[in-house]
């Protein structure tokens, strides 16, 4: 019971316009084109942490099906506090992990939850959700 | 977090039953259909109609996989591509293809084509994948087990003398300083050290160590091990987040959020997986429209190709190994900080064995005290001078000089040291009463010039014996030399056996003399040894064996005095005390102290490693063998075309089994070697 039984009555070739097919295939090839550029393009330089007077460089994060912002740019050598603020019900985003500072956090539904790093060197740091499949990057400078 | 989780279970439980009962119920409706007849007798016709199926299906689209649209939304939004995109879209396409068939069938047959729907693809799909999502929530759940066992190790109060009385408070109210109470057969709340009264303490839960510990007044406990047979009262040293067991806890987590060099593969492909399944599934529709012109069958491949994939086996591959090999490895005592060490500590090729405190039990005796013919000074001044001079140094030597030689004097006043200064790798001197002492190695002597030929033929003796040899000099004169011997501990040969068989160089590296170092080394079955190592060597003597190509090498040590080397070696083993966890330098930390612990570490660490190497190739093999199947790759040559609801379990499945396999490692047992006592 591998394979669909009923294969045969499916199995009709159909003579389509030559024009159809051409169209068809143009859209598909236009379709793959945008839906790579969507998802692996480059959008938005992301976006900068502000900081305040003490030097910290604060910076709030939705949670919501993604990071919002992913792309997160801070300067080096300066202490960061990241606020997590997750809407998502998903359990596949109630854990943030920065494999790069060996930390996990918790987050609480509707709830913000606040990471601080330490002054760390330039370079880029990825973070994920537990299962590895929502991502964003921090990008110290 | 746990009780959200618990929630989020119990909703999901409920949605794949409902998903279920109209599953079976849309599975009934195109029963026809699927045998190919037109109608069945038992079954009335309006129930086998496509509108039937569209009333049974909508709901189980709309509630039932309501996140994984949603979820699928909002990830689009933030240009990013998930486990829920492909699903989202493979049923949202095939249902959306039956209720167009559903509402113009007109369309189809003016093609030639039967009007046929397929809202069981759409069924089938949703409850496998949600069926496999509970299944892997619930197996996930069980890789952090062994971190929730920890935490539920310290019991909730701790009997706390206040006044005198004894009083039940709660853990979190005691404070450092405390005097509690324990009695036979409870938990030891939090760390102290002994003040009253003794007893037996079983720490196989921190430790790993399987026999109970004696315990008496100034010993040190830990919290949530269980006291066994005397009642004792213990100050309170550590609560809190400072405690042996919130250390381990957060080691462990800290190990568990860190990643290995073979994940980062994986999160390479995870990161492009997503839009290139998708570009290879708009490629078979366009390909099967192209070559058979029929846009139905093209749709069931294109349906096919997104419901197989399974991006999510790959990004769970190595984390849920990782997860249930720390945990188990706390569970024995074995506590890695990272998952990097995990993975180098299966790759080692030479392991470096401190000599003193790794090998041996690190507290020397005096075992020999000789006065030279030479010597002048009677036996009680030679000792008084010597015990002034050693109190004053850390050496662990010298304490067991300044310990033999105040036991032997009968009068506990030592005479005042001058000028004391301490030779790193040679000795002490110092002046006392206008006399210039040094005591400290013959080759020391040698080096400053003085006569030790006298002395050859002690320390000869005395080496051969796996003796340290110290020698005591005043004005220049040879007076008197100690034999200091260190015992081994009982675990050692064994431990050195063990890491024979997992097949690597076992080196001792030792700050003793050759003689003595290589007496030690063949009482353990040590070959290799590097003697007369001063302890800041020890990390250069790691860089050339490194160098040499003998690496990785994993050294190990004390923590403490081999900082340097532990961090300097590729995986650096520090041998805790019991109570000291969080040592910084080290990769791996024996809480017990045993060394039988370093081949236990290096088998897990193997076994976590094949583990995370079947699951990437199971992870990788079944996306590169399902996808090409899924698009139809087979069919001219085979005629089989890929169900998109086999598809679809495929995929649920593939997960789980990723899942599941992790969960293997919990059955670990570092088999070679029973965890023998120190």
């Amino acid at each position: 019971m591998l394979l669909l039984a009923a294969t045969a009555p499916l199995w009709r070739t159909i003579d389509q316009p030559v024009a159809l097919k051409g169209f068809v295939a143009m859209v598909g090839l236009l379709l793959i084109a945008w839906q790579l550029w969507w998802f692996l393009g480059r959008h938005g330089g992301g976006v900068a942490a502000r900081e305040s007077e003490a030097g910290l460089q604060e910076i709030t994060i939705i949670v919501d099906g993604g990071y919002s912002p992913s792309r997160i740019k801070v300067k080096a050598g300066q202490p960061m506090r990241l606020a997590f603020h997750r809407i998502d019900p998903s359990s596949c985003v109630a854990q943030v992990i920065f494999p790069d500072f060996h930390k996990t956090l918790d987050l609480p539904l509707e709830a913000t939850t606040s990471l601080e790093l330490p002054p760390t060197k330039a370079g880029v740091y990825p973070f994920h959700c537990g299962m590895n499949m929502v991502r964003g990057v921090l990008e110290v400078k | 977090m746990e009780r959200e989780l618990a929630r989020e279970r119990t909703l999901l439980r409920r949605k794949v039953s409902v998903a279920a009962v109209l599953t079976v119920l849309v599975m009934l409706s195109s029963l026809p259909h699927m045998l190919g007849l037109h109608a069945l007798p038992f079954l009335p016709l309006w129930f086998t109609s496509p509108w039937t199926q569209l009333i049974l299906t909508t709901p189980l689209l709309f509630w039932c996989g309501r996140d994984i649209f949603t979820g699928a939304v909002s990830a689009f939004r933030q240009h990013s591509a998930d486990m829920n995109t492909l699903v989202a879209a493979g049923t949202g396409i095939a249902y959306l293809t039956s209720l167009f068939t559903t509402l113009f069938p007109q369309v189809l047959i003016a093609e030639g084509l039967p009007a046929d729907v397929y809202y069981e693809i759409v069924a089938v799909i949703l409850t496998m994948v949600l069926l496999g999502r509970l299944l892997e929530a619930r197996a996930r759940g069980q890789t952090s087990e062994a971190i929730r066992r920890l935490l539920q190790l310290q019991p909730p109060t701790a009997r706390v003398l206040r006044e005198g009385q004894p009083v039940d408070v709660p853990v979190s109210l005691v404070v450092v300083g405390d005097l509690v109470q324990v009695r036979p057969g409870e938990k030891i709340p939090v760390d102290g050290e002994v003040s009253e009264g003794s007893s037996w303490v079983e720490e196989s839960m921190l430790t790993g160590e399987p026999t109970p510990v004696a315990k008496a007044a100034g010993d040190a406990v830990i919290g949530a091990s269980m006291n066994r047979s005397g009642s004792f009262t213990f100050r309170v040293s550590r609560v809190g987040a400072n405690t042996v067991l919130a250390q381990i806890v957060e080691l462990v987590r800290q190990a568990q959020s860190s990643r290995t060099q073979v994940q980062r593969l994986a999160d390479q492909v995870v990161g492009w997986f997503v839009p290139v399944v998708i570009a290879l599934a708009i490629a078979a529709f366009v390909a099967w429209f192209l070559i058979s012109g029929n846009p139905v069958l093209a749709m069931l491949f294109l349906v096919s190709v997104l419901v197989i994939a399974c991006p999510c086996a790959l990004g769970l591959a190595t984390p849920t190994s990782i997860m249930v090999a720390s945990g188990k490895g706390a569970e024995n005592g074995l506590i890695f900080r990272s998952a990097e060490a995990l993975e180098t500590a299966g790759k080692l090729r030479t392991i470096v064995l401190d000599k003193t405190g790794t090998l041996t039990r690190g507290q020397p005796e005096v075992t020999d005290f000789e006065r030279l013919a030479g010597g002048v000074l009677p036996a009680d001044t030679l000792l008084a001078l010597t015990a002034a001079l050693e109190s004053r140094s850390e050496h662990p030597l010298a304490e067991a000089i300044t310990t033999y030689a105040r036991s032997q004097l009968k009068d506990s006043a030592l005479p005042a040291v001058e000028g004391f200064e301490a030779v790193a790798g040679r000795g002490v001197q110092g002046s006392i009463a206008g006399q210039q002492v040094r005591v400290g190695t013959p080759r020391w002597f040698e080096e400053l010039g003085i006569d030790t030929a006298a002395l050859q033929p002690l320390v000869e003796r005395l080496e051969a014996a796996a003796c340290s040899v110290a020698a005591v000099v005043v004005d220049g004169r040879i007076e008197a030399c100690f034999g200091v011997a260190d015992p081994l501990k009982t675990s050692s040969e064994a431990a050195v056996a063990a890491l024979r068989r997992l097949g690597l160089q076992v080196v001792m590296l030792s700050g003793d003399a050759r003689r003595t170092a290589e007496v030690v080394a063949a009482q353990v079955g040590i070959e290799r040894v590097i003697a007369e190592v001063r302890p800041a060597d020890k990390s250069s003597v790691i860089r050339k064996l490194q160098e040499q190509g003998e690496g990785p090498v994993a050294m190990v040590g004390d923590g403490i005095n081999d900082a340097p080397a532990l961090a300097q070696a590729d995986v650096g083993i520090a041998m805790g005390t019991g109570t000291d966890v969080a040592i910084a330098a080290s990769d791996i930390t024996l809480i017990s102290g045993n060394l039988t612990g370093v081949p236990a570490a290096i088998e897990l660490s193997r076994a976590a490693m094949a583990n995370i190497r079947q699951n990437l190739f199971f992870a990788f093999a079944y996306n590169v063998a399902g996808i090409p199947i899924a698009a139809g790759l087979l069919f001219p040559f085979t005629g089989w075309l890929l169900s998109p609801m086999i598809a679809g379990a495929a995929m649920a499945f593939s997960s789980v089994s990723v899942v599941s396999n992790a969960l293997r490692l919990r059955n670990f047992r570092p088999a070679r070697l029973p965890l023998a006592t120190t």
